[in-house]
């Protein structure tokens, strides 16, 4: 073991044990945003984005979206948001996630569809895929990424994240499963994928915060929150929304209770990948539409 | 994903009934331990880190009623039977096989060398004892019960909270019930056998790790890291007191090494050592 390990006791040293597993390794020497700037995210909710059944109301979540990339380029108009980030002659692959029990959604992703639209890009040159990235024609020649993911617990990750979403670009995902996925962020220095992504939304409208059983999802452990993360830095996306489940968990287990598996692999791509920025000082975090139970 | 790998599913099968209830069952879904990661990704790694053999998962239907879902697992062993459903103890005893827990619609048992997990999609009273009645049945069906893991014999009764002990073979799995460190400094290495129980005294939880190594070789080398990466100032007692104002203290007894974290005070930890020393049946100085 050539480098240090960090134990129990190098917690119990500074802190209460407690938050472990949510803050690992941002004690570690911070890469990212250069000195002085943030990663921007945008953290969009409505109460009414989600129906009496809890199906997202795609003209809410059309807008939630439209407002989310207005605030993060900086103009009053969605279309000229995504003109900034994608341009007409782009071939774009908008990465969804299809796990059943609590998908992307089709509210989402054709809320992205439209917007990646807006700036010019027909429809035959834009695709929406998740296991199949890897044989889709329009993913095979993609100039642009558009990454979108619901935000869960995850068993072995410790959470589902917008980095963790590109482990159907390797054609092997169990070779990334060492360390409890301590490396996903490898992934996006592949060549088909590096430099690509525009946007990541991490969805968050009914978020999975614990998990339980094989397939690790039921349904009480999730909950109405009615919003979408976006940022064009997955890392800050990831972060953000960890600090939301681990709020929740905080809410309803009555005490903190870290994610039993570590999300390292936020940390990690961030000090170790220089992927995007993990730490709360290094993040611009605009808040919009609703704050009540926003949690963090 | 039909059948395609090396025990034969048609025995498992044959433990789980076709209907339940007003629900019928649809296709059987079998996958082993290369194929899992094609019913439920990433975390098929918890069920290959207990040396999973085989998967028969089938779900029944029933139209206006949620879906219910039998993963019904060959683990190979009833020890790593046991340890799969260590891994989440959360719930109440459903009484159902060798052990059980129920909660929120979801049903966990085990028996013999089989895990079984019973899920409806939603809960209502109607799929809740659905749930229970298939996982009596199948638990019925299993034709004999196996053994538990030998290291809990090594675990001291006083104190300790016998439905929250863990058995595992990697650091992965350790760090998910109780975080040591991030790197494996107990060379666990999927090779080694453990069990993590927890224990309250006065008031005080602490927690004791047992661990079994395939050899004595290893189990020095084990020790030695452990020492060096998590306490290297302490004697040869093994005793730390550490920034929590607790104890941990360490020993090896043979091919096991033992750890005890979080203790009340330096007596306490000494006589956890000691107490599971005894049951292993070597006493007197361990350390080497």
């Amino acid at each position: 073991m050539s480098r240090k390990m960090i134990s129990r006791r190098d917690f119990l040293k500074v802190a209460s044990i407690a938050p472990l597993a949510g803050a690992f390794v941002p004690s570690l020497k911070a890469v990212g945003p250069a000195a002085g700037e943030k990663a921007r995210v945008v953290l969009v909710r409505d109460a009414n984005a989600l129906d009496a059944s809890g199906a997202p109301r795609p003209e809410v979540i059309q807008r939630m979206l439209d407002d989310a990339v207005c605030a993060l380029f900086d103009t009053k108009d969605p279309a000229a948001a995504w003109k900034s980030t994608i341009r007409p002659e782009d071939i774009v692959g908008i990465k969804t996630n299809s796990w059943t029990e609590l998908p992307t959604t089709s509210a989402v992703e054709q809320a992205l569809k439209r917007g990646v639209m807006s700036a010019g890009v027909p429809e035959d040159k834009l695709a929406i895929d998740d296991r199949g990235v890897l044989r889709n024609p329009v993913f095979k020649n993609a100039t642009a990424l558009i990454n979108a993911r619901p935000a869960r617990t995850h068993h072995w990750a410790g959470m589902g994240t917008c980095i963790k979403n590109y482990i159907m670009f390797v054609p092997a995902p169990s070779d990334y499963h060492a360390d409890t996925c301590a490396d996903l962020a490898k992934i996006w220095s592949l060549p088909h994928v590096k430099g690509k992504t525009r946007l990541n939304v991490l969805v968050v409208l009914t978020p999975l915060f614990h998990s339980v059983g094989p397939h690790g999802y039921n349904k009480e452990y999730t909950w109405p929150y009615g919003g979408l993360i976006v940022s064009r830095d997955p890392v800050a996306a990831d972060a953000t929304g960890l600090r939301v489940l681990l709020a929740k968990r905080r809410e309803h287990f009555g005490q903190d209770r870290p994610l039993p598996m570590t999300p390292h692999h936020i940390f990690l791509a961030d000090t170790r990948h220089h992927l995007g920025a993990s730490s709360e000082d290094r993040i611009e975090l605009i808040r919009l539409g609703r704050q009540e139970g926003s949690l963090i | 994903m039909i059948a395609q790998s090396r025990p034969s599913a048609g025995p498992m099968a044959g433990f789980i009934p076709r209907t339940i209830g007003p629900w019928l069952s649809e296709a059987d879904h079998v996958y082993d331990a290369e194929t899992i990661f094609q019913y439920i990704d990433g975390a098929g790694e918890v069920y290959r880190s207990y040396n999973m053999k085989l998967l028969v998962s089938r779900r029944f239907h029933k139209d206006g009623r949620a879906d219910i879902v039998v993963d019904f697992f060959d683990m190979g062993s009833s020890e790593d039977a046991f340890g799969v459903f260590s891994h989440d103890l959360d719930g109440d005893d459903a009484k159902i096989g060798q052990g059980s827990n129920y909660k929120a619609g979801l049903l966990s048992f085990w028996k013999d060398r089989y895990f079984g997990s019973v899920y409806a999609e939603e809960e209502t009273p109607e799929t809740r004892a659905a749930v229970l009645d298939l996982g009596k049945r199948i638990a019925a069906a299993i034709p004999r019960n196996g053994p538990a893991p030998k290291l809990l014999a090594f675990l001291p009764p006083e104190g300790l909270d016998a439905g929250r002990t863990s058995f595992f073979h990697n650091h992965s799995i350790l760090n998910y019930h109780f975080f040591v460190a991030d790197g494996d400094i107990l060379l666990l290495e999927q090779t080694a056998s453990a069990v993590l129980a927890s224990y309250e005294t006065a008031g005080v939880k602490s927690r004791l790790l047992v661990v079994r190594y395939p050899d004595e070789a290893k189990a020095v080398r084990a020790y030695e890291s452990f020492s060096r990466n998590y306490s290297p100032e302490a004697g040869r007692a093994g005793l730390v007191r550490t920034g929590d104002r607790k104890w941990t203290a360490s020993a090896r007894a043979g091919d096991i090494v033992i750890v005890v974290f979080n203790a009340e005070s330096e007596m306490a930890a000494m006589n956890r050592l000691a107490a599971v020393e005894s049951l292993i049946g070597e006493p007197g100085p361990p350390h080497t």
